[in-house]
């Protein structure tokens, strides 16, 4: 169910489902597409997605102009309407974004999730695609898996908010990186095999840079991770979110009988 | 041209191989394995010696076929004993295999050799997934991810993990990392559509042995052109390796007899028994994606178990002669497929050692000097 909260620069909308400690999940440039691996995390855990200012009809918070200011909304979100410290997961923008969180109020978050993390991209980017089918394309590896709310044109409405955040044509955020090594929550980085957006330098610099940081690939899944591969990124991010720096552990079993 | 000189390192003091795959390993002699291990190892050197561009081994389980189970040991035998030779381990065979551990010993390889490993990333014949009890319909979707996974535990500066449907790995970081960079040439087998594919999509040189004949090669190098195309690349002639038996003597009647003798020992015996286990691997699993690449690669098979020796050298399959003959069929083979690099193998079957070392000298001195790479030669 849809809810609103005033905060001191405007109106936030935010969904919560679940429950358990609390996660906090920032959308991408395309707004939040609702898929298994979000209907996993909260048999497990209490799930908090905030639309950022702008987004999906939303009013944009005027005085808000850069994705640091961003963060600080969402940082008040969580004083406010949290109140507890939360693990957070990003996608791409949102990704971007957590990570100017987890450096303005690391007392906060307690593990950074970074997926397919935009802002970082030091030999440049293709930029983000602008027609539908090109889209599609770009963000999935397995497009029969999109939900409804992967909708191309309504994604491109969202991406038409990303200057009003300085979040466009900016290929790497110089202040963010210069910054990075501040965070200090355990932080996962993962990187679809296939994503076209997102280049193996990107998690390469963050994972660098990061003062304490996994990275993890996986496979067949293209920008969109958690909608190519809900399954399997549950797993990874339940085990990290669940057993911190301890889920590189096996804790299954390999017994056959 | 480039010329490998490859070996199977068959077990040869056994006549009778009737009760199938696996072979019972009850007349297996210990001591045999051992004189054979030096005997072959010493044989593999020379080769460095006699002018051959790379020295070729590979993986074979559960049968006196091959005594390598893994060719990597056989692979750090021969970095001290080779010098200018590359070494061609063609291949381990992914879809079996830890694919972080072939990262790892295809590393060591290749900074003990200084960098001259030639990494085969093979798929494996149908029957010996029975052997490592992997699920042959599978094949395919370990081959791709396994392979993804090795180059990148190559090329990763940062500890990683991989998240996949056949591999799972929270924690990567390869010590050492190869010496060629960004990583070992790649050689990948094409004995179907789908696998000339593949190897193109991968970059990898293509290697096809036990050819039939040409035109169903031919079919598989357009293929394989046609794909490193469209991933943005131009295969050269050194992308295409051509695998046969070659037998070389001072008379072309000399070699002709040597090479019957032996062939019939390789087929009767050594093939002889995974016939059967390879049949119930291919009809009651997916090791191949589809009829058609199922067919192809049965009827290369089939074709060739009933060709005559003297069939073989009319198709240009076998390099079988004096040493003017078989530069004719070299040159002949590389005209018609294009190809650049020739996988020999010239222990055939049970082909004396003594035989084989007279091939390879006369290689040496009669064969190398006609075919090619006249400059690379004179440096030598």
């Amino acid at each position: 169910m849809r809810q609103r909260v005033t905060l001191s620069t405007g109106e936030l909308t935010y969904e919560v489902v679940g429950a358990g400690r609390p996660v906090v999940f920032l959308h991408p440039a395309g707004g939040i597409r609702w898929t298994p691996f979000h209907e996993g995390l909260a048999r497990e855990f209490e799930l908090y997605v905030p639309t950022m200012p702008g987004f999906d009809g939303t009013p944009v918070h005027e005085s808000v102009r850069s994705m640091s200011g961003l963060a600080s909304v969402v940082g008040e979100f969580i004083d406010r309407v949290v109140g507890r410290n939360c693990d957070v997961i990003g996608h791409s923008f949102g990704a971007w974004l957590a990570a100017w969180l987890a450096v303005l109020r690391p007392d906060r978050v307690e593990h950074l999730v970074l997926e397919a993390p935009a802002g970082f991209r030091p030999k440049g980017s293709p930029g983000l695609p602008r027609e539908p089918e090109a889209l599609r394309a770009a963000l999935f590896a397995h497009p029969e898996k999109a939900p409804p709310s992967a909708d191309p044109q309504r994604m491109l409405a969202n991406h038409r908010i990303l200057p009003h955040y300085g979040g466009g044509p900016r290929d790497t955020d110089d202040e963010l990186v210069a910054r990075l090594p501040e965070i200090t929550a355990p932080t996962l980085i993962l990187r679809g095999t296939a994503d076209p957006l997102i280049p193996d330098e990107s998690v390469q610099l963050l994972r660098s840079r990061l003062p304490h940081a996994y990275l993890i690939y996986v496979w067949d899944a293209s920008h969109a991770i958690e909608v190519d591969q809900p399954e399997r990124m549950l797993r990874v991010v339940e085990s990290f979110l669940q057993r911190s720096d301890a889920f590189i552990v096996n804790w299954e079993t390999a017994a056959v009988g | 041209m480039k010329f490998v000189f490859f070996h199977l390192m068959p077990y040869t003091v056994i006549d009778n191989t009737d009760r199938g795959w696996p072979v019972p390993n009850g007349p297996f002699d210990p001591r045999v394995a051992s004189e054979l291990y030096r005997s072959y190892v010493d044989t593999l050197a020379y080769a460095d010696e006699c002018g051959f561009d790379w020295i070729g081994c590979n993986e074979h389980h559960f049968s006196p076929y091959g005594l390598m189970s893994n060719p990597n040991i056989i692979a750090g035998a021969l970095a001290y004993r080779t010098k200018r030779a590359k070494i061609a381990v063609i291949g381990n065979l992914v879809p079996l295999n830890n694919p972080v551990r072939i990262a790892e010993e295809y590393a060591m390889i290749d900074c003990m050799t200084g960098g001259r490993l030639v990494a085969g990333l093979m798929r494996g014949i149908p029957h010996e997934y029975i052997a490592y009890n992997i699920p042959p319909s599978e094949s395919w979707e370990r081959q791709r991810e396994a392979v993804a996974l090795i180059k990148k535990a190559w090329t990763e500066p940062e500890p990683f993990g991989w998240e996949g449907r056949h591999y799972r790995f929270r924690a990567v970081s390869i010590w050492p990392r190869p010496f060629q960079s960004p990583h070992p040439p790649l050689v990948v087998s094409a004995t179907t559509i789908d696998s000339a594919r593949f190897a193109a999509e991968v970059g990898a040189t293509m290697g096809m042995v036990l050819l039939a004949d040409y035109e169903s090669a031919k079919e598989i190098i357009g293929i394989y052109r046609e794909t490193a195309r469209e991933h943005g690349w131009e295969p050269t002639p050194d992308n295409i390796l051509i695998g046969m038996h070659c037998c070389i003597a001072e008379t072309d009647d000399e070699a002709l007899e040597a090479l019957r003798s032996a062939q019939n020992y390789f087929q009767n015996v050594l093939m002889t028994p995974q016939r059967n286990a390879q049949r119930i691997v291919l009809q009651q699993t997916r090791y191949h994606r589809d009829e058609q690449n199922r067919e192809h690669w049965e009827a290369r098979l089939r074709k060739r178990a009933v060709q005559s020796l003297e069939e073989q050298i009319e198709a240009g399959v076998v390099l079988c002669g004096s040493p003017e003959t078989v530069v004719k069929q070299i040159k002949r083979a590389s005209a018609e497929l294009g190809c650049g690099i020739f996988n020999l193998t010239m222990k055939v079957g049970n082909l004396p050692d003594a035989v084989v070392r007279k091939g390879m000298e006369l290689f040496r001195d009669r064969v190398r000097p006609h075919v090619g790479d006249a400059v690379a030669l004179a440096e030598r």
